[in-house]
């Protein structure tokens, strides 16, 4: 349908409309669709045609959406966020719209940062709140019939407000929605796409609050169910599910990590499998900015933990004795060159492994001896925690 | 015609119908504010923007002219009309001549403060496109009146309850409308920049979707399925082109005293038809510019004369006061018994009516123009309250031999309430339905444009019937030129900022008492830059030297304020953030140095200061003691390469890297070492780290632990404060050896408290 006319656009989504066919009005309504780009679609003003073909409220959604291709057009998107905002406003072929309507806000909060102006989030926030709206209307929906019952929205709009949230750092916002769903009757029916992306997202948060075992769960079954050739999105649940999977003591393997691209990776569970604590205070300085753009830099630090563990435990395999030392600890933690360590640090590191039931025994200050189980002092990590 | 008569006819009430919805909706909703919300209503915009587009568009759509189609403009004149109470800021109750402009023409602005908030101009500009809309509008009367209306409401019986709570409300009303400093206030709440636009979200969205829409009666509204029928009905009605402002004035003080008579919505819907039909008639005859309007019978108040004979005796009266009281200043005393007594004679069934007329589906009032009618209730209201005129009480009679169709008890509740009917009566539009019954015929001449399609015979079935189809007929086919509001969604950015209105103070003063400003700032009472710089020298060594925190604190704040309103932002504003933001760490006033941490990070972005390290250690610290680790990655992906090697940062970044990894003896060590302020920040959380050092350490250690150990590795500066923090929890201790900690049995009281 390359570069038809307003009238004959206006009436492909009148006969959608009637034709109650939501998928093709959907298109006829989304930036996806290719209409966006025909110029002779971009009225600055459509209203009047609008309104002389379409009823309302569509006249207004449609006259809103022809202006928002306009402001475009223009590279205007602080003005194309306006435009869609009013699109919006009716829950009507939502998904579309609302997925326009965040990546606008999205585009004029960059260019209102670009020009000096507005404040990081503001856009975004708004954005959210207008989606907050729409989400209402599908919760609130309790008519009997599950059939067409809007709350068949509302894991998309979740989708989408969480993309928000987590863009402009407010988690605690995700945490109603979560409950919504959690109470919903429909949360395995949802289709699949949704649910991967509504778990993944749940998976990341419940990383980010340190539920690890809850995250893992989550995340696997979005990397599993992740459509095989959504390979980004593959790569991007990947990100969050290695440290977490690391820190429950699975380490992925090489093939993995370069199928998807991550061998930003390699270095860290190399490092951590062998206990050596210099390479991934390395790996981590080398591939920091990486690893805190992608929020997981701070979880990555807590295989240090595990990395101890593993460095401790060769320790205890060298010495084949129950009871250890502390000055063997030392030395081993000086030849991984951290810096100013003493004995008393050395004691604190293994009060927190014995704490986290990493390792199985107590510490006898008197003796300065660290005295471990007999049987399986190093308990696997992934039966530990 | 008949046909065309009816549809327009229904087409109509459903207008009015909707209208009566929303109106509603907002009462209820204003009721939600308290009272400085409420304040500040007047100012915001968002409300107003609407009316421009429509005007813009207006032409450019066929439509009947206005004065033919009286329905809106009976109201109109009488908003022009400045109402009494508090005058708009700097312009004093402008005659009719104020507006000369036909609607549409913007050029008159009633901002007495130059503001350049895009949405602010653009809310005002708007009021210009309707004048006199505009001008009630901004008479926070309107917004008294619907306050009102709102308690009325809440009395659950509505506008039938037991007079006490309605007078209550009057009195409320006249109360602020006497004080000159209330009005006062309002217009400096309406001047604070800002202050109006952000306060609500909720009527933004009713308003963005009335855009579109004309005063319910203004419009063919169209069972026309056709795209033609816009143009078509417009050309029906002719008439005058005389607008409400051209109008003679005594021709508006009669409309203004025909509404003042009205008591409820019915009452003004009817009044409103009524005034149409003659106005028009009047106006197209040349008769409007000669007749005594003075003498002129007020339209058709008929009917329920038996009701409406009982009250006369307090009618006169109430009115005399009325008049007495200089329009506003009514005593409420007297009258509330008057009320009570009228009240106590209204019908049950006029309640339901008026709470019926209000249901219909809100979607339609979406469409409505709501702003329209929001004006016009406060125009009615304005008008009520500024004309109660003897004359109109000679009328009164007058009007009831004339007697009727139809209008039972309404009226004599109309009248009853005068007060009332002023709160009520502005959304008197909403009554339009009532037109049904009333002058089928004016609408007619006036819509063409409709509904042949619709055939009835029985008038009123015929309307009810037709109302209702109407109703989904409506919702079909947008009749009003549709109109995108996109301008008036406020954006964050527009904000107003200090910037766009730079004042320079010229106080002298060295200290100044921190007032939270509630209206635009006094030059008179800002410190410029030179006097500021003085203030903060005083400030910083009466702190030193008397550590008074509750006066450095007002006198920070009051620099701040000086330096936010002159639009300052250089090294000066930075240093008092920066002095300010220490001294209330060192006091533990979390709020306070928050806010200034808040602004010292805009800040820094355009004035760099050595400093800058400090405050984002500060700033790190503190996302540790919210463990907010959310925060903490996106403050490290700004972290540049200078910025870490800070003393400060770094000191933070390492304390955070502890932290994370639990490893306290290096958390503690770090502790002591705190550079600058640090150790107050982590004083915050230090506690909190200890417990689960402790708790740890008494897990792991077996069978004791001495006391000395953990004096230093948590960080303790002396034997005594460990010994005090351990026994606060119940510690054990070796009674062989009170230096060492029985870490079995006190590990388990830990785990236990």
């Amino acid at each position: 349908m390359a570069h038809i006319t307003i009238n004959q656009y206006l009436q492909q989504v009148y006969e959608a409309i009637d034709n109650h066919e939501g998928s093709f009005c959907a298109e006829l309504l989304s930036f996806k669709h290719p209409h966006v780009a025909n110029p002779r679609l971009q009225l600055a003003s459509p209203e009047e045609k609008c309104q002389q073909v379409l009823e309302v409220p569509y006249d207004e959604m449609v006259a809103a959406h022809l202006r928002c291709t306009y402001a475009v057009s223009n590279h205007d998107f602080v003005e194309a966020y306006k435009c869609q905002t009013l699109v919006v406003q009716y829950p009507f072929v939502m998904f579309a719209v609302t997925l326009d309507l965040r990546i606008f806000a999205n585009n004029a909060e960059q260019q209102l940062l670009r020009k000096g102006k507005g404040k990081l989030g503001d856009m975004l926030e708004k954005a959210a709140e207008q989606l907050m709206g729409c989400f209402r209307v599908c919760a609130s929906d309790n008519r009997a019939g599950i059939d067409d019952s809007k709350k068949w929205g509302m894991l998309f709009l979740i989708n989408q407000l969480f993309k928000i949230y987590f863009k402009i750092n407010k988690l605690h916002l995700c945490k109603p929605l979560i409950r919504a769903i959690d109470s919903s009757n429909l949360k395995d029916d949802y289709s699949m796409a949704q649910r991967v992306t509504y778990k993944y997202y749940v998976g990341r948060k419940a990383m980010f609050d340190s539920d690890y075992k809850p995250a893992e769960e989550y995340l696997s079954f979005s990397f599993q169910h992740c459509h095989r050739s959504s390979q980004r999105n593959k790569r991007m649940i990947l990100i969050y599910l290695l440290p977490v999977k690391m820190l429950l003591g699975h380490m992925p393997n090489h093939q993995l990590l370069r199928k998807y691209d991550l061998m930003q990776f390699a270095d860290v569970t190399k490092a951590v499998s062998e206990g050596n604590l210099l390479l991934l205070n390395e790996a981590l300085a080398k591939h920091e900015t990486f690893f805190i753009r992608c929020g997981i830099f701070l979880i990555l630090e807590k295989l240090k933990i595990i990395t101890y563990r593993n460095l401790f435990k060769k320790v205890y395999q060298l010495l084949k004795t129950h009871q250890l030392p502390l000055d063997a600890f030392l030395v081993a933690l000086k030849m991984m060159q951290v810096e100013e360590v003493d004995i008393d640090e050395v004691q604190c590191i293994l009060a927190n492994l014995i704490c986290e039931g990493h390792i199985k025994g107590y510490i006898s200050h008197q003796h300065q001896k660290l005295v471990v189980s007999k049987a399986n002092p190093f308990p696997l990590l992934s039966s530990s925690s | 015609i008949s046909k065309t008569q009816s549809a327009t006819k229904t087409a109509q009430s459903v207008a009015v119908r909707s209208f009566g919805i929303s109106a509603v909706y907002y009462l209820s909703f204003t009721s939600f504010f308290s009272p400085i919300y409420y304040l500040s209503l007047p100012s915001q915009p968002p409300s107003l923007p609407v009316m421009e587009d429509q005007s813009s568009s207006y032409p450019s759509q066929p439509q009947p002219p206005p004065p033919a189609a009286p329905q809106p403009p009976p109201q109109s004149p009488t908003s022009s009309e400045q109402p009494p109470p508090p005058p708009p800021p700097a312009i004093p109750p402008p005659p009719n001549s104020q507006y000369p402009l036909p609607p549409g023409q913007n050029s008159y602005n009633p901002m007495p403060y130059p503001n350049n908030d895009p949405n602010q101009m653009r809310g005002y500009n708007h009021n210009q496109g309707r004048p006199s809309y505009g001008q009630s509008y901004q008479t926070p009367n309107s917004y008294q009146q619907q306050q009102n209306n709102n308690q009325h409401q809440q009395q659950g019986q509505g506008q039938y309850g037991p007079g006490a709570g309605r007078g209550e409300a009057n009195k409320n009303k006249n109360h602020q409308q006497q004080l000159p400093q209330q009005q006062q206030l309002w217009h400096r709440m309406k001047q604070a920049p800002g202050a109006g636009t952000m306060k609500f979200n909720i009527p933004k969205r009713p308003y963005v979707m009335t855009n579109q829409s004309f005063p319910p009666g203004e419009q063919p509204t169209g069972l026309a399925a056709t795209p033609s029928s816009p143009a078509a009905a417009p050309a029906a009605p002719g008439g005058a082109q005389t607008r409400p402002q051209d109008w003679p004035q005594a021709m508006k003080e009669y409309v203004q005293r025909c509404f003042t008579a009205c008591e409820n919505e019915e009452d003004k819907d009817r009044t409103e038809k009524g005034l149409k039909e003659v106005l028009q008639k009047r106006l197209q005859d040349g008769s409007a510019y000669t007749i005594d309007w003075d003498r002129e019978p007020l339209p058709e108040l008929k009917a329920k004369q038996s009701r409406w004979e009982a009250v006369p005796t307090q009618r006169t009266l109430e009115s005399s006061v009325g008049r007495g009281g200089a329009t506003r200043g009514r005593g409420g005393g007297a009258r509330l018994g008057h009320y009570r007594n009228v009240f106590s004679q209204r019908s049950p069934s006029s309640s339901s009516s008026g709470s019926s007329s209000r249901s219909p589906s809100p979607s339609h009032s979406r469409h409505r123009d709501r702003n329209g009618q929001r004006h016009r209730r406060s125009d009615s209201e304005s008008q009520s309250d500024s004309s109660m005129s003897s004359d109109l009480r000679t009328q009164l009679p007058r009007r009831n031999q004339k007697g009727g169709r139809g209008r039972g008890g309404d009226r004599d509740r109309g009248r009853g309430g005068g007060e009332r009917g002023r709160g009520r009566g502005g959304r008197g539009n909403r009554g339009r339905r009532n037109m049904d019954d009333a002058n089928s015929t004016v609408l007619g001449k006036k819509r063409k444009g409709g509904n042949a399609g619709l055939d009835f015979h029985d008038p009123h079935r015929e309307a009810k019937k037709q109302s209702r189809a109407a109703r989904f007929h409506n919702t079909k086919m947008r009749s009003e030129p549709l109109v995108l509001s996109i301008n008036n969604l406020e954006l964050p950015k527009e904000d107003l900022s200090w910037d766009d209105c730079p004042i320079v103070g010229t106080c002298q003063e060295i200290t100044k008492i921190y007032l939270r400003l509630t209206c635009a700032p006094d030059p008179a009472t800002v410190r410029p830059v030179s006097v500021l710089r003085k203030s903060l020298l005083a400030v910083k060594a009466h702190w030193k030297t008397r550590q008074d925190y509750p006066y450095a604190c007002e006198q920070m704040k009051s620099i701040r304020q000086d330096l936010t309103v002159q639009g300052v932002r250089t090294e000066f504003t930075v240093e008092v953030y920066e002095c300010h933001a220490r001294i209330a760490l060192e006091k533990g006033d979390h709020a306070e140095f928050n806010q200034c941490q808040m602004q010292l990070k805009a800040l820094y972005k355009d004035n760099p200061s050595e400093n800058i390290g400090e405050f984002t250690a500060y700033r790190l610290l503190y996302y540790i003691f919210t463990k907010n680790s959310g925060d903490i990655t996106t403050e490290l992906v700004y972290l540049t390469a200078a910025l870490r090697a800070d003393e400060c940062v770094s000191h933070a970044l390492s304390l955070r890297a502890a932290w994370a990894l639990g490893n306290f003896h290096r958390f503690f060590q770090l502790y002591r070492r705190a550079p600058r302020m640090a150790s107050y920040l982590i004083d915050k959380f230090v506690e909190r780290e200890r417990m689960i050092a402790l708790r740890a350490l008494f897990k792991t250690f077996r069978p004791d632990l001495p006391v000395e150990y953990v004096q230093s590795s948590l960080g303790f500066l002396c034997l005594d404060s460990c010994m005090a923090f351990l026994t606060g929890l119940g510690v054990t201790f070796f009674p062989s050896d009170p230096s060492k900690i029985d870490c079995k049995t006190s590990s388990a009281s830990l785990a236990a408290s």
